[in-house]
């Protein structure tokens, strides 16, 4: 008997709140990792824009100990992954790492589209699969229409699922001598020679990247010269140990483990998740299969606002990048808005979850452009351009035709709201491939929509229409021609660069008038009429103005007032110092980010 | 009890131009537009109010020392007019006994019409009495000359009670009348507003102050603006009455020498010279805009000595019982339960001084700060290119001596002195 035969490595599958932190929590409350008062909710989580938003984000990899009812001891290594669309390829990883999955379905909700994608994932990575049912404790629990619903939907035999209740503890138990049954030990060869799946990556500031790590074959140990098997780059490891969790040193890590490697990386760069580990003095012949280097999908303008230094967000920017390799930056420039930075991310979260650190972490205020797709524009001269930037597109009379990418997008969704999204994805381009009925009231449609399409609002769009119940999952399809066309805006007849956006041409009209009317609100009223044009070229397409301001007087200043209306202009000052001037306009900075949220019922 | 340090906390820059303001938080009825702090009057303990204010007095005056003298003495609220005769008696002997005030002092008292008594006869009695405690000013809330606007305001008098007790303060002797008045009430037009403006200038006081009315959150306006029963005048109307109240009170012979005042010239200088400066501008007022100091006693007053903003607090139980329980020879004027106590920085004392510098006819001039011109421009050097624009258009004058609004640059004054806080 191997010492394989006790190892199980798994990850947890689940739509975003179904339950997947909170499971967590319990599997190491239960296996005596933690005591239970000192957990912190959702031990996994520990980023706090990941726990206020009830998600996961970057992984967290856990080594705990279970004694089974058969006596013996089993270590099981739980690698989390992330819950969002935007981290497919991090998610695909970190299964990859595993040798199987336990889905947990919501009773209470059934199976949806992120559970199907993930599932699908697992699949892919021939992952044994364990279902289970949480929240069975609440009284709205349908555990036989959940079981159907993964018979149905996914093909799963879910007539032994495990109903548990992860909040409460119950059923615990029973799940685990299950996993322990259905998962199989890992396999592989101690004594072969090293390939190791790096899943994860972060920085730490003492001891440099941190690798989470699986080892397939043969042993890693301190001192030992490793090699990155696609980047091809040599580092000396300092310390490997297990993940338990936090970083506990150990001797060595060998076939069928999981843990971390240390080896004074400067950079999550340099040690990509998905790439190969082996060892320099004797390298294995070929790496793991599925390494890909992350792309960026959408990219946005960061520049200091008013009063904020260029170098300090260049400092964050740099910090942020050590720890995210899918995040990635070049300097800007930009008449409007000054010296700042393009920043490719790998989806519309991942620029929010960068932002919101950079206010919240870093303390900083920036003002974030209009989110953009890159476009490939093919010249007249046979050249093709990667244009992400809307103010880089060329001269038109040298364009021949330009390609935007395409995304296959699920969306599942309750029957009743079928109608309205199908409009909805109209309305963004959508193109419907087709529709299929899961169960009698669950149905899957099947699009191809402009990647353009969903960064903007689409999210929002659809769990408004659809009171949160649809959910969508996406990726990459192709580039494809379409007719597009740069629409510029103009305030007090001074173009913005900031503020020009490319858009189908048959669209640009309705645009156009859109953000003018969305600026109306934003733009304070001046001393001056301002008008707001929207223009393709020379042609302008749609015009509002903001009327000028004709009182801003406190009639009453006596005793009592001054106090008071000394605050009152403080804060009028401060206000207008979180706006950035053009020429003669104020336009508050949120306009840049707030412009494109269209609330017109598209 | 221990014994406590002599009293050296007392005023130590004298000769400064010195206000006292004493506040009286009742009311007959709370008016629809007004937020601030106001009882009923009736059932209201104004007997106690009245000794507690007379402590507080004492404690204030203490302060003072008999080194100062006090130029001029504002009875506000609320409505003053409320309190009985003796009752403002007792306080203004008080005041007397305590403070030093100048014989030429201007002492003010707010009358709302309808407040002084029930009978003619009691109205000329109490201005009567007014008259014997010294009181030489009188301020009285007219706010329209048109009943159906003035049941809108809340407001419990008519415009025949304005005319009636008009009438009678003059004949009590008053030489020296305010009387305020409200324009954009909802559903006011310019030309309805002007009417009231004429009417009240037909009465001929000595002063008018003019208030646009503003939708304050907590009152019964605010509620109904909310539920559109009301619908607010918008800004362009309301600054076209604005400034035809102010050509018509010009051309009618007052000096526009504030945003909201306006004082009557004297008769020689009527449509003669441009420059001429009213005698009848309120002393006490112009404190709050020249940075006098002024001392604020009873409920939730401001006061501004020797560089300390404060404000009393608006708790009238606290207040009460504090002064029900000290006596005013054991207790420093820190003591008072306040709501705010600010020490004005070299900075605050300054901006200060441009804001409210600037609402007047004259302007902020660099000699009052402190600082030659291009002192004053460094300090404000980021508000400097903004001020230019402002001044380009029309709405700032920039001279040698200082700064001063234009009439247009009234409208939007705010975001002219935001450039200097």
């Amino acid at each position: 008997m191997s010492y394989l035969d006790n190892i199980r490595n798994f990850s947890i599958i689940a739509h975003i709140d179904h339950g997947k932190s909170t499971l967590a929590d319990r599997l190491i409350e239960k296996t005596g990792l933690v005591e239970a008062r000192d957990m912190k909710e959702q031990y996994l989580d520990n980023m706090d824009i990941e726990r206020e938003r009830g998600i996961t984000i970057k992984l967290q990899t856990t080594r705990l100990k279970y004694k089974a009812a058969d006596g013996q001891e089993y270590i099981l290594n739980l690698i989390d992954t992330p819950g969002h669309v935007d981290f497919n390829y991090e998610v695909s990883r970190s299964l990859a790492a595993c040798d199987g999955a336990v889905l947990v379905v919501d009773a209470t909700q059934g199976v949806e589209a992120q559970t199907l994608g993930n599932v699908y994932l697992a699949l892919d990575e021939d992952l044994e699969i364990l279902p289970v049912l949480n929240k069975m404790d609440l009284d709205s629990a349908r555990p036989d229409d959940a079981r159907a619903e993964i018979e149905d939907i996914i093909g799963l035999d879910a007539s032994e699922a495990p109903e548990i209740s992860a909040k409460t503890g119950m059923g615990i138990d029973e799940m685990l001598e299950k996993l322990i049954e259905v998962i199989p030990h890992p396999e592989g060869d101690p004594d072969g020679k090293l390939k190791a799946l790096i899943f994860d990556s972060y920085y730490d500031s003492y001891k440099g990247v941190i690798i989470y790590t699986r080892i397939f074959d043969g042993r890693v140990r301190r001192g030992d010269i490793i090699r990155m098997m696609n980047t091809g780059k040599n580092y000396e490891v300092t310390e490997v140990g297990y993940c338990i969790p936090g970083t506990v040193p150990a001797d060595e890590l060998k076939a069928g483990e999981v843990g971390y490697i240390c080896g004074s990386i400067k950079q999550v760069a340099d040690a990509r998740v998905g790439d190969t580990i082996t060892l320099a003095s004797n390298p294995a012949e070929a790496p793991l299969k599925g390494y890909k280097k992350a792309q960026s999908m959408v990219y946005c303008g960061i520049f200091p606002a008013e009063g904020e230094k260029y170098e300090n967000v260049k400092d964050a920017l740099e910090k942020l990048q050590v720890n995210d390799a899918a995040f990635n930056f070049e300097p800007e420039n930009s008449a409007a808005l000054g010296y700042g930075f393009r920043c490719g991310f790998l989806g519309l979260l991942h620029m929010d979850v960068i932002t919101e650190r950079l206010a919240r972490e870093f303390d900083l205020d920036v003002i974030t452009t209009l989110p953009s797709v890159v476009y490939k524009v093919v010249m007249k001269d046979g050249r093709v351009l990667d244009i992400q930037n809307p103010s880089n597109l060329p001269d038109p009379t040298l364009i021949a035709h330009i390609e935007e990418p395409i995304v296959k997008a699920d969306i599942m969704t309750p029957n009743e709201y079928v109608g309205s999204i199908m409009s909805l994805c109209q309305n963004r381009r959508g193109n419907m491939i087709h529709m299929e009925y899961l169960t009698k009231t669950r149905v899957q449609l099947h699009y191809e929509i402009p990647l353009n399409e969903v960064i903007y609002d689409f999210f929002d769009a659809l769990k408004s229409r659809t009171r949160g119940y649809a959910s969508l999952d996406y990726e990459f399809l192709r580039y494809q021609t379409a007719k597009l066309v740069k629409l510029d805006i103009l305030l007090n007849r001074e173009q913005i660069d900031a503020l020009s956006t490319i858009v189908p041409e048959e669209e640009a009209m309705a645009k156009g008038r859109g953000i003018c009317e969305k600026l109306k609100d934003i733009i304070p009223r001046h001393q001056f009429e301002v008008p707001i044009q929207a223009a393709i070229g020379q042609k302008i397409i749609a015009r509002e103005t903001v009327r000028a301001y004709r009182k801003d007087v406190l009639a009453k200043c006596y005793g009592g007032d001054i106090t008071r209306k000394k605050k009152l202009l403080e804060k009028q000052k401060a206000g207008k110092k979180r706006m950035r001037q053009f020429g003669t306009v104020t336009v508050p900075q949120e306009a840049f980010t707030e412009v494109l949220k269209l609330d017109d019922g598209r | 009890m221990t014994e406590r340090p002599p009293k050296a906390e007392t005023v130590n820059d004298l000769a400064l131009k010195t206000g006292l303001y004493l506040h009286f938080p009742f009311c007959v009825k709370k008016c629809n537009y007004c937020a601030f702090l106001s009882f009923d009057a009736e059932g209201s303990p104004r007997k106690e109010y009245t000794e507690a204010m007379i402590k507080e007095i004492e404690t204030r005056g203490l302060f003072f020392n008999h080194e100062r003298e006090i130029d001029s003495v504002y009875l506000g609220g609320g409505t003053p007019s409320v309190m009985d005769v003796s009752q403002l008696s007792l306080i203004m002997k008080a005041v007397r006994k305590n403070f030093d005030i100048k014989s030429d002092a201007e002492i003010t008292i707010e009358a709302n019409p309808g407040t002084l008594g029930k009978t003619d006869r009691v109205t000329r009695t109490k201005l009567q009495a007014y008259r014997f405690m010294g009181v030489n000013r009188l301020s009285m809330g007219v706010q329209s000359m048109n009943n159906d606007r003035l049941h809108l305001l809340g407001r419990i008098h008519t415009a025949e009670d304005v005319i009636r007790d008009f009438r009678m303060a003059r004949e009590a002797g008053f030489d020296n009348i305010n009387l305020d008045l409200i324009f954009s009430v909802p559903g006011e037009t310019t030309e309805d507003a002007l009417k009231d403006a004429e009417a009240i200038i037909a009465l001929g006081p000595e002063h008018i102050s003019c208030y646009s009315l503003q939708l304050e959150e907590g009152t019964p306006f605010y509620e109904m603006a909310d539920q559109g029963l009301i619908t607010e005048v918008d800004d362009e109307e309301d600054r076209r009455t604005y400034h035809e109240i102010c050509s018509l009170l010009k051309k009618s012979g007052y000096e526009h020498y504030e945003i909201s005042n306006f004082a009557r010239l004297a008769d020689e200088d009527i449509g003669k010279d441009p420059d001429a400066v009213s005698p009848f501008r309120s002393i006490h007022n112009s404190g709050y805009w020249d940075m006098s100091d002024y001392m604020g006693i009873g409920l939730g007053a401001s006061g501004f000595i020797s560089r300390i903003r404060y404000r009393n607090t608006p708790d009238l139980n606290e207040y009460l019982t504090f002064f029900r329980e000290h006596d005013p020879a054991d207790i420093y004027i820190s003591d008072i339960p306040s709501a705010e106590y600010h020490i004005n920085s070299e900075f605050d004392m300054l901006s200060e001084k441009v804001f409210t510098g600037l609402r007047r006819r004259e302007g902020i001039k660099y000699s009052e700060t402190g600082l030659t011109e291009e002192e004053f421009w460094r300090v404000f050097s980021y508000g400097r290119k903004e001020a230019e624009r402002f001044s380009e258009q029309g709405l700032l004058i920039i001279d040698k001596e200082g700064l001063r609004l234009t009439e247009k640059g009234i409208d939007i004054s705010n975001s002219i002195m935001a450039e200097f806080v």
